[in-house]
């Protein structure tokens, strides 16, 4: 059993829904330099993309996790430099990021910003900037 | 409003004032993208998975009227349709109005096909100016 089977938010998401990080790929090593963007692909099956604000079954907005763990799950997730939120419904950005070892994970939250029922979350990745 | 009585109202106001569109205005700079399958793939079979991407708007379910935000369309063999009306709904014009931004398409049948995205507004109408991704060829190959 997963660890938030108890704890997550009341809107319902499909059980088959499947959230991952299409690019970068884990383990990826950047070689930006730190200062210049590199985009982030959002990949999500079986479910919709909807901004915030907008109640529709099966949809969600897209939040990213930037070097910190899954936030409560039966709370809005935070908005700070750790929880950057896509409530405009976008499904990639172009992220600026020090060098060094950051890790990435996305996960969906409903019009309130709240994860859904079960969470809709990818794996963590972990990125190198150079 | 009904998206026949829209119909009317663009094309009575495109008469009335030309080149004042009445789709919905994306912004500046908006990058409409099939991420995956490249241009020239070759498929095994008629399945895939198609990736959608887009930078710089958002994506919308089809009847959310916000500023800055559509919901893709897949144009397959097939030319872009007419940018003053709701973008067709058949075999050829597949919607995504659940927001969905990826999909599994099936029973291409083996040979060439083209590959086009286009985005839509909440009533399908193509956006103002249009915005559309490059056309890709893909070839099917039979099991």
């Amino acid at each position: 059993m997963l660890p938030w089977t108890v704890q997550a938010g009341e809107t319902p998401a499909p059980e088959n829904a499947y959230l991952y990080i299409g690019w970068p790929n884990d383990g990826e090593i950047l070689r930006t330099g730190g200062g210049i963007p590199f985009r982030v692909w959002f990949g999500l099956r079986h479910m919709g993309v909807a901004p915030a604000g907008v109640d529709v079954p099966n949809t969600g907005h897209h939040h990213l996790l930037v070097n910190t763990p899954v936030p409560p799950l039966d709370e809005p997730i935070p908005a700070d430099e750790n929880h950057i939120h896509f409530g405009r419904g976008q499904t990639q950005t172009l992220l600026t990021l020090p060098r060094g070892k950051h890790t990435l994970q996305l996960i969906m939250g409903d019009q309130a910003h709240v994860p859904h029922n079960p969470p809709v979350v990818s794996r963590q990745i972990t990125i190198t900037v150079e | 409003m009904q998206v026949w009585a829209r119909g009317v109202l663009v094309t009575l106001l495109l008469a009335s004032f030309p080149g004042v569109a009445q789709n919905m205005p994306a912004p500046e700079g908006v990058e409409l993208s099939i991420i995956w399958p490249p241009d020239g793939e070759v498929i095994q079979g008629g399945k895939l998975w198609v990736r959608m991407g887009l930078e710089g708007m958002g994506i919308a379910p089809a009847g959310i009227n916000m500023e800055g935000t559509g919901h893709h369309h897949f144009l397959i063999d097939t030319d872009l349709p007419p940018l003053d009306e709701p973008i067709p709904s058949d075999r050829h014009h597949i919607h995504f109005g659940a927001g969905q931004t990826e999909a599994r398409l099936t029973g291409l049948a083996p040979g060439e096909h083209t590959l086009q995205l286009m985005l839509g507004d909440h009533e399908h109408f193509p956006h103002d100016p249009p915005v559309v991704s490059e056309k890709i060829t893909i070839t099917v190959l039979p099991y």
